[in-house]
């Protein structure tokens, strides 16, 4: 021990809480030998706000605006899953146009997490002009959901039993113009990005995943299904009205490797035409009606037991773990969020890297660490 | 439905299994609950993920008097979800399921953290989101958040 | 006072000769354009940048935003110099002044019109490199005297970086100095009357034009400043006019690689109608428009990669080159 000490020649370099490359506020403790990784310990906590204790002690209702909060990001998603979880609990369904509705949004809020992901990922890796387009991309997302949901960020849209309120024309009018404009966009960043010779060296063979590694580490959402795996919960556990739309699920073919940063990129990337595509037939099929169940309690009080809900948020599979007593405060309310298994990962996929690789794997992974943390 | 049929009398195989109860995935969102010793969850783990089944997550529940540890596994692709129940505080602690799958490293630790549940034979259980404070364990029923937990300056260690 | 301030200028010009008063004031003028060029570059990079970006630039202050360099110095210069406690105090002080001082040196033999050069040196290829290999140490100092991991780690990288890519760009411009036959810059100048040298040099233009984005630390090979990594590399430390001068110095070395560049590949200040210094500038800023544009293009490259780049694929180029251009220059002549 003490020989190893006299003769280490290795030292920490402390990568964060602030930073400009850690996707939040994460501790990365790394120990170096000049440029090599030879140890990582992410140290968390620094955003724990303590969703799970409010969850404990407050209403269903009154926890509404906390789930979004979690991964802003992808927060309609949360806030539709909390919707779904504590629907599943009561046994109430929401009408065909609410959940055509809330697919919509959440399909939209995918895209718009994807962007963000698009544009800090290149600009970690010195190409700073994406950025702004896939920030000017973004704009048109958020204005579309303030439209109907009145935040741009985190958003409290979701009902118990369906929607707060309901699409206006403008709406319709700004996601018809938006798609094919999009469409545009991701064909310039396929040729300016996707085929760039220096990114694609800075990604390619960059922290392999594999089918084991994923399986022992809790890997899901498109970190999985760049490792070659299709597993996507809307197809496999499908919910809300996925069943009746026809989409792909993007997944890594193996044909150049599997499971790298590479991988990882061109699945999102691919992801958000896939969620184009859903938006498209969702507001084709959009059936007339009302967006609330009648006679739903909005203090809802679920029948005692244990409920669990599966959800697919833009990072991963999201699950929501409920225990009620009976009454209107759940006795627990777990988060199961796929940043925590994702960062779980890369203590494994760093030793014998260089420090430029750090910042390549932690973007490709897409972690939010507010959600990690909550 | 054969698959659930074969998988429930592997899990009914499994040493230490008390109850085996079905469960439906529309309504309670989990195929199989099972109530188990905290002795057999190495061997439930094992079994499972021989049987192609990955940690979703790992939790407990404090009912005030007693507290509970729930695992839950799934599958890729087809997920068969099971659900296993064991009692905690103030039984024995659970054995680390870390060796079987390593994504329960920070899992337990969260409970640790979070409950003051121990986990025995867990390579490095400690703190993983909150300071380093005795007896700080939110999600128990008698935590009472007071002042003293806001705000102040605690000294951590540097490396 | 005054009769003493005359008879020791008259001592120093009979000791050194007229020369000296040549290049002082030549020194004085390069001073000046610095400032100038440094005014003019870091609009249109931050103009440049803007319009890729989809968006404008400054446009606030003056028209076109214009006057926004002079008003960044103005907040520079009021800026609190703060050295951190442990950091080595001379080295820490003297980096930024040994990073800006020897880019002004080549300024003396730059040929910036037919009679508008300050001294033909006749070894004025060899100054420059001189010169310019000089900042290295200098950033060196810098990163190692600011006490701080980030700062060493990117002074590291940028003492590999620099070394490595200084050899395609000698070995490129060998291959123009063997075909002009000298190493002053006006008799290269001269030997592309009849065509310019990129034109029979276009492997050793290229190789130029590479090694010189690497050596200014423009991207894609910046990552002795890589912001994402390593917050801001070796100057990480310095605040207020001591970073001025390193972004200064960068400016104008960009300048001087540019100015090299069109001398030996691009005919200097020669042009189709009206040879003069208009044509000069005119070249210079054109190829550093397409620096800029670069940066603002790709991402960066690891630091192996950058490595591996240079020794690996560059150098022997460069090396085949040199050895093309000498076979066939003595079977032509």
């Amino acid at each position: 021990m003490l020989r190893k000490t006299l003769t280490d020649d290795t030292f920490y370099l402390n990568m964060g809480p602030q930073h400009p490359s850690t996707h939040g506020v994460l501790r990365l403790l790394l120990r170096l030998d000049g440029e090599r990784i030879v140890e990582c310990e992410p140290v968390l906590g620094y955003s724990h706000r303590g969703h799970e204790h409010m969850a404990q002690t407050r209403s269903y209702l009154r926890f509404m605006p906390n789930p979004c909060r979690m991964d802003y990001l992808a927060g309609l998603m949360y806030n539709h899953a909390y919707c779904l979880a504590v629907e599943r609990a009561c046994g109430i369904e929401a009408p065909p146009r609410a959940q055509f509705i809330r697919v919509i949004c959440a399909e939209l809020n995918r895209i718009s997490s994807h962007l963000l992901w698009f544009g800090a990922y290149l600009l970690d890796l010195g190409g700073f002009t994406p950025f702004l387009y896939a920030f000017d991309d973004r704009e048109d997302v958020l204005s579309i959901l303030g439209e109907i949901t009145g935040s741009r960020l985190t958003y409290s849209y979701c009902r118990f039993g369906g929607v707060a309120r309901d699409l206006t024309p403008k709406f319709i009018e700004l996601t018809k113009a938006f798609i094919p404009k999009l469409r545009v966009r991701l064909k310039d960043y396929d040729t300016l990005v996707s085929k760039n010779v220096i990114f694609i060296n800075r990604t390619k063979d960059v922290g392999v995943i594999t089918k084991e590694q994923a399986r022992d580490y809790s890997v899901t959402g498109p970190n999985l299904r760049a490792c070659g795996v299709p597993h996507d919960q809307r197809r496999c556990e499908p919910y809300s009205v996925y069943p009746e739309i026809d989409f792909e699920v993007i997944t890594a073919d193996g044909a150049n490797g599997e499971g790298d940063c590479y991988d990882r990129y061109l699945v999102r990337m691919q992801e958000m035409e896939e969620s184009l595509r859903i938006v498209e037939q969702a507001l084709q099929r959009l059936p007339e009606g009302p967006i609330r169940a009648k006679g739903v309690a909005q203090e809802p009080a679920p029948p005692p037991g244990a409920y669990q809900y599966c959800y697919e948020s833009a990072r991963g599979m999201l699950g929501i773990y409920l225990v009620s007593d009976g009454s209107r405060v759940p006795v627990r309310m777990k988060w199961r969020t796929p940043s925590f298994s994702n960062l779980s990962i890369l203590p494994i996929l760093l030793p014998g890297t260089l420090v430029a690789d750090t910042v390549a794997i932690l973007g490709s992974l897409d972690l939010v660490i507010p959600e990690i943390d909550r | 439905m054969s698959q659930n049929e074969s998988l429930a009398v592997i899990l009914e195989s499994s040493p230490q299994v008390t109850q085996l109860r079905r469960a439906s995935r529309e309504n309670d969102g989990f195929d199989f609950s099972l109530s188990i010793e905290p002795k057999g969850i190495p061997e439930l783990a094992r079994m499972l993920k021989d049987q192609g089944f990955f940690l979703e997550y790992l939790t407990a529940v404090d009912y005030g008097q007693t507290m509970e540890l729930v695992y839950s596994f799934s599958k890729w692709i087809e997920p068969d979800r099971v659900q296993a129940v064991c009692p905690a505080w103030p039984m024995e602690a659970a054995p680390s399921i870390c060796g079987v799958f390593p994504a329960a490293n920070w899992q337990e630790r969260e409970v640790f953290d979070m409950f003051g549940l121990e986990f025995k034979d867990h390579p490095d259980l400690k703190r993983l989101l909150l300071i380093q404070e005795e007896g700080l364990h939110p999600l128990r029923k008698d935590f009472v958040a007071g002042p003293q937990h806001s705000g102040d300056v605690v000294e951590t260690e540097m490396v | 006072m005054i009769t003493t301030l005359s008879k020791t200028w008259q001592a120093l010009l009979d000791f050194f000769g007229p020369l000296a008063l040549v290049l002082v004031i030549g020194l004085v003028i390069a001073l000046t354009y610095v400032q100038i060029n440094a005014l003019f570059l870091v609009w249109l990079e931050r103009k440049v940048a803007g319009h890729i970006q989809l968006r404008i630039g400054p446009k606030e202050v003056g028209p076109f935003g214009v006057l926004q360099t002079i008003v960044d110095g103005v907040k520079l210069l009021g800026k609190e110099l703060i050295t951190p406690r442990p950091a080595s105090w001379l080295l820490f002080v003297l980096s930024p002044i040994l990073v800006f001082t020897p880019v002004l040196v080549p300024f003396v033999v730059l040929p910036f019109g037919e009679n508008l050069q300050v001294h033909d040196l006749n070894v004025g290829l060899l100054l420059i490199f001189a010169f310019a290999g000089l900042n290295v140490l200098a950033i060196l100092m810098g990163g190692w005297a600011s006490n701080n991991k980030y700062a060493l780690l990117g002074a590291i990288r940028s003492v590999a970086q620099n070394v490595a890519y200084e050899i395609p760009l000698l070995l490129s411009a060998m291959s123009v100095v063997i075909m002009a036959n000298s190493l002053s810059l006006r008799a290269i100048v001269d030997a592309q009357e009849g065509l310019w040298f990129v034109f029979v040099q276009p492997v050793a233009a290229i190789l130029y034009l590479v090694g010189a984005t690497a050596e200014t630390n423009r991207a894609p090979f910046d990552i002795p400043e890589a912001e994402s990594e390593l917050v801001a590399g070796f100057h990480t430390e310095y605040s207020g006019m001591r970073f001025g001068l390193f972004f200064l110095a960068e400016y104008t070395n960009m300048f001087i690689v540019a100015s090299v560049a069109t001398t030996l590949f691009f005919g200097g200040w020669r042009g189709p109608i009206a040879d003069g210094p208009w044509w000069f500038l005119a070249k210079v800023y054109l190829l550093i428009f397409g620096v800029i544009w670069v940066r603002w293009t790709f991402p960066r490259l690891r630091f192996d990669q950058l490595m591996n780049l240079a020794w690996k694929f560059l150098i022997p180029i460069g090396l085949v080159n040199l050895l093309v251009t000498a076979l066939v220059l003595k079977l032509v002549r």
